[in-house]
């Protein structure tokens, strides 16, 4: 497939994508640069030589690095112990480590502090506080439960799409231990999908602002978003602002160091076009009851990573007021009856359909990608398209109204546009995964059968790569609908969304009305989480892939 | 070939379905002016639902956010064809004399804005709604008379909040920095003593009310709602005073000549203005309009805002120099 001439089919794609990624990327990245340039070039060495500057730099990369090189084993070791049949529950696990995905980061990030912080649930009950969960380590550690999810899918695709059982077994056969397997046989294979991982994890801690503001700001831990946010705040003077476009793109910079030579290097050993078993390729297990602790590691993380922080804010979303015991007798739901409005509904549903309209172009979008950037002429497009995804949300927030504000004015569509350009990376790096498993053998035999090439994609393509494109789908669905920073910035009246009404309850500064929304925001992701997932297990199962596979035969017969 | 429709349609359909997330109202030809505000949402509505029924086919349409939001729409405004805003109320003088300074509002005032007290008001823009800096304890600490008190051996932890992220700190800061007895050696004695930092008077409040420190400096409002709702906490006026932060309104350059922009400026300064915005929880500028919770003969203060406004980059890097950040 890589080899054929390019069609004009082809370039008329690679100009489309092109134009889009110019539209979405270059041109307001390129804005920033040219109010930089013509606002503040004079003064670029006074923004860069400010005090504390360096330091925010300086903490930003390490906690970035911080968290992928702790992030990234751990999902990889998750990844590789649900490899195992006697894990209890395997399935399910699968299901419940994405729960810190469906919990908006922002909300991730206060509930730590209601969970483990002074004062807090463990100091109440147990007597437990956790007093640095309020600084760097906190900050850390809920950037690295955050980011666990990611990394572990990134190996698990890996070991579904490169894994060698034969070789492992032969390895096993030939005397060789099970540690001795992994660090000669498996993990070497392995290695560009967690360099993948790697990369994505970085950028992402590099743009992370929620949860450094919330829980490092008030430690005096400072990053360059949480600088940035700062800049904005007592920006009404241009200089403030032209500091805060310039630390954006300081964070651009940073990520195009890391990121286009990873993926000029990663992209062609990334791609691979043996088909793999969907399921990840099983190994023998050990006895001695192993996949037992793993199950038990596996609850532990969830337990004080998600489910404690989630019963903490619980309980503060039904007390009535700040310092009162959260013991039953003093239990109310007059916190969530504040925000159970008609207003906040109509909020949510518009979000919904925003947030559906987004997924549904994103992975359309994300495919593309993946398709064009097999050939020479759209290898850079991945790498471009990672560019907004390190920019701060108030950044290419502002970017966006800068290049296209005169046009569009504010609202809806602007904030689409924005969800489109921060978010196309989460589309295509799934999609780009599971595109290597298609077998190129079955599209041609259709194309040479007759059949059309939306046909063909369409009756061939579309079916292996349901799981990946739902999935797609669904991250971006999820992070469109927590979204808070952009669209409270881009929204124009009369179209508010759920960020609004967020930022509202945040502001008001009542801990209970903004525990019960948080704990509501969090159903509204889990409540259909859990169809979406029996779902995409059913289309992933093998009963079902092989009935695909032997109708297809008959149609080929016919 | 029984799906290609729908292979179509399911292309289509994300489009199709964002005028449902775009459909605002009716339309219906209405005058309508855009506001700009970082005023809270339980003190902004009820204020427009008034004026909008007392001016029958009149419509506000507002843009609320946070400061720092409010700053970055402006600035992207600016750039993209100027402000789209035709009356904007800041929560702090601060912000708005950067909007002055951009020549983007000011060279008008409504005739009534002189019932307002000088401290206000300038030429380009009016005071309509206060926040006071009040002092709040725990009940099981004895409530401080002065704000020297926070800095004396009776409270262990104060918590304040960061003038780089709240105006109303850097309000307060401005004053300290300023009075005699004080100078921000007052900072410099609190964080000796213990005393942490915080993002916003709201936590600072929530914070004395778990217990986490003893004392703080927040703003009224937020204290006294929280005292209102059970918290374990009290909140004291300490001597010399309050300091008190006035949140100002101003009308776009842009938008000289829309009587309804004026109108609407004028109502919020208004008398009947002015009591929908205490009736809401706001402290009103306008005196003889009774707001919040008001001790009688609580003492106030003033900041000096213009040598704020000035002295805004060395007052920051000074403090700091002590708290960090």
């Amino acid at each position: 497939m890589p080899s054929r001439p390019a069609g004009l089919g082809w370039r008329f794609g690679v100009l489309a994508v092109g134009a889009i990624i110019a539209l979405l990327v270059a041109l307001p990245v390129f804005r920033l640069v040219y109010v930089v340039w013509t606002e503040g070039s004079a003064s670029l060495h006074e923004i860069f030589g400010r005090p504390g500057l360096g330091e925010a730099v300086v903490n930003t990369v390490l906690l970035a690095a911080a968290v992928t090189v702790v992030a990234v084993p751990m999902g990889t070791l998750v990844a590789l112990g649900l490899r195992r049949a006697d894990v209890p529950g395997r399935r399910w696990w699968r299901f419940a480590l994405l729960l810190p995905v469906l919990v908006p980061e922002f909300v991730l990030g206060y509930s730590w502090t209601q969970a483990y912080g002074r004062a807090g649930f463990t100091d109440t009950i147990l007597g437990l506080p956790w007093p640095s969960v309020l600084g760097p380590w906190g900050v850390w550690a809920v950037l690295v439960v955050n980011t666990v999810p990611l990394t572990y899918l990134f190996a698990a695709v890996g070991l579904a799409t490169r894994a060698e059982p034969n070789l492992e077994r032969a390895a096993r056969a030939s005397g060789a231990g099970a540690a001795s397997v992994l660090r000669d046989v498996t993990l070497p294979l392995l290695r560009p999908s967690i360099a993948a991982a790697s990369v994505l994890s970085f950028v992402l801690t590099l743009g992370s602002f929620a949860i450094p503001q919330v829980m490092g700001t008030p430690a005096g831990f400072g990053t360059v978003t949480t600088r940035i946010y700062r800049d904005l705040s007592l920006g009404s003077d241009p200089l403030s602002f032209v500091e805060a476009l310039a630390l954006a793109l300081l964070l651009v910079a940073i990520a195009v160091v890391v990121v286009l030579p990873a993926d000029l290097w990663l992209g062609p050993r990334l791609r691979i076009t043996r088909v793999a078993h969907p399921e990840g390729a099983p190994i023998v297990t050990s006895r001695g009851g192993a996949g037992r602790w793993i199950a038990a590691g596996l609850g532990g993380y969830l337990l004080l990573g998600v489910v404690v922080p989630l019963i903490a804010l619980l309980a503060a979303a039904v007390t009535p007021a700040v310092g009162v015991s959260p013991s039953p007798s003093n239990w109310t739901f007059d916190n969530f009856l504040l925000v159970l409005t008609s207003r906040n509904a109509e909020a949510l549903g518009r979000s919904a359909v925003l947030a559906f309209a987004a997924a549904a172009l994103l992975t359309l979008l994300g495919g593309c990608v993946s398709v064009l950037e097999r050939r020479r002429a759209g290898r850079a497009m991945a790498s471009l398209v990672t560019l907004t995804l390190v920019l701060p949300g108030s950044t290419l927030a502002v970017a966006l109204l800068i290049t296209y504000g005169r046009w569009l004015g504010s609202g809806l569509a602007l904030i689409l546009l924005a969800y489109l350009a921060k978010l196309w990376a989460f589309a295509h790096r799934p999609i780009s995964g599971a595109l290597d498993r298609l077998p190129p053998g079955e599209l041609q035999a259709a194309r040479a059968s007759g059949a059309g090439a939306l046909t063909a994609a369409r009756t061939v393509a579309l079916r292996p790569l349901a799981p990946a494109l739902l999935g797609a789908w669904l991250i971006c669905f999820v992070t469109a609908l927590h979204e808070v920073t952009m669209s409270s910035l881009l929204y124009g009246p009369g179209s508010e969304t759920l960020a609004v009404v967020v930022l509202n309850s945040q502001e008001l500064g009542r801990i209970g009305p903004t525990a019960a929304l948080s704990i509501l925001l969090t159903l509204v992701i889990l409540v259909p989480a859990v169809p979406l997932w029996m779902l995409i297990r059913w289309l992933r199962s093998p009963r079902r892939v092989r009935g695909g596979a032997r109708s297809r035969s008959l149609a080929h017969a016919h | 070939m029984p799906c290609r429709g729908r292979g179509r349609f399911s292309l289509l359909l994300p489009l199709a379905l964002l005028p449902l997330a775009c459909s605002p109202g009716d339309g219906g030809s209405t005058d309508s002016i855009t506001l700009y505000t970082c005023v809270n949402d339980e003190s902004i509505q009820p204020v427009i639902s008034q004026f909008e029924a007392d001016n029958s086919g009149t419509e506000v349409e507002f843009f609320r956010a946070p400061t720092g939001d409010l700053n970055a729409r402006v600035a992207g405004d600016v750039r993209s064809g100027g402000l789209k805003a035709d009356v904007v109320w800041a929560c702090d003088p601060l912000t708005m004399q950067g909007y002055v300074d951009q020549e983007l509002v000011g060279e008008w005032t409504p005739d009534n804005a002189s019932g307002i007290p000088d401290q206000f008001r300038t030429d380009d823009y009016v005071g309509v709604a206060v926040l006071y800096m009040v002092a709040v304890h725990h009940d099981d600490v004895p409530a401080p008379s002065s704000w020297s008190d926070l800095a004396g051996p009776d409270y262990e932890s104060v918590a304040v909040s960061d003038p780089n992220v709240a105006a109303s700190a850097l309000g307060a800061l401005g004053w300290f920095s300023q009075a005699p007895d004080y100078g921000l050696d007052f900072y410099a004695t609190l964080e000796d003593n213990g005393a942490e930092q915080v993002s916003t008077p709201d936590e600072v409040t929530n914070g004395v009310a778990q217990g986490l420190y003893q004392a703080g400096i927040t703003i009224a409002n937020s204290g006294y709602l929280a005292k209102d709702e059970g918290s374990p906490i009290g909140v004291v006026w300490p001597e010399p005073g309050a300091v008190a932060i006035y949140g100002p309104i101003a009308l776009a350059q842009t938008s000289a000549d829309s009587a309804l922009a004026k109108d609407f400026i004028s109502y919020v300064v208004s008398e009947p203005g002015q009591q929908i915005l205490a009736e809401a929880g706001s402290y009103p500028t306008l005196p003889g309009v009774e707001g919040p919770e008001f001790p009688a003969d609580a003492p106030v203060v003033y900041p000096d805002w213009p040598t704020i406004t000035a002295d805004r980059d060395a007052l920051l890097g000074d403090y700091q120099k002590i708290f960090g950040g």
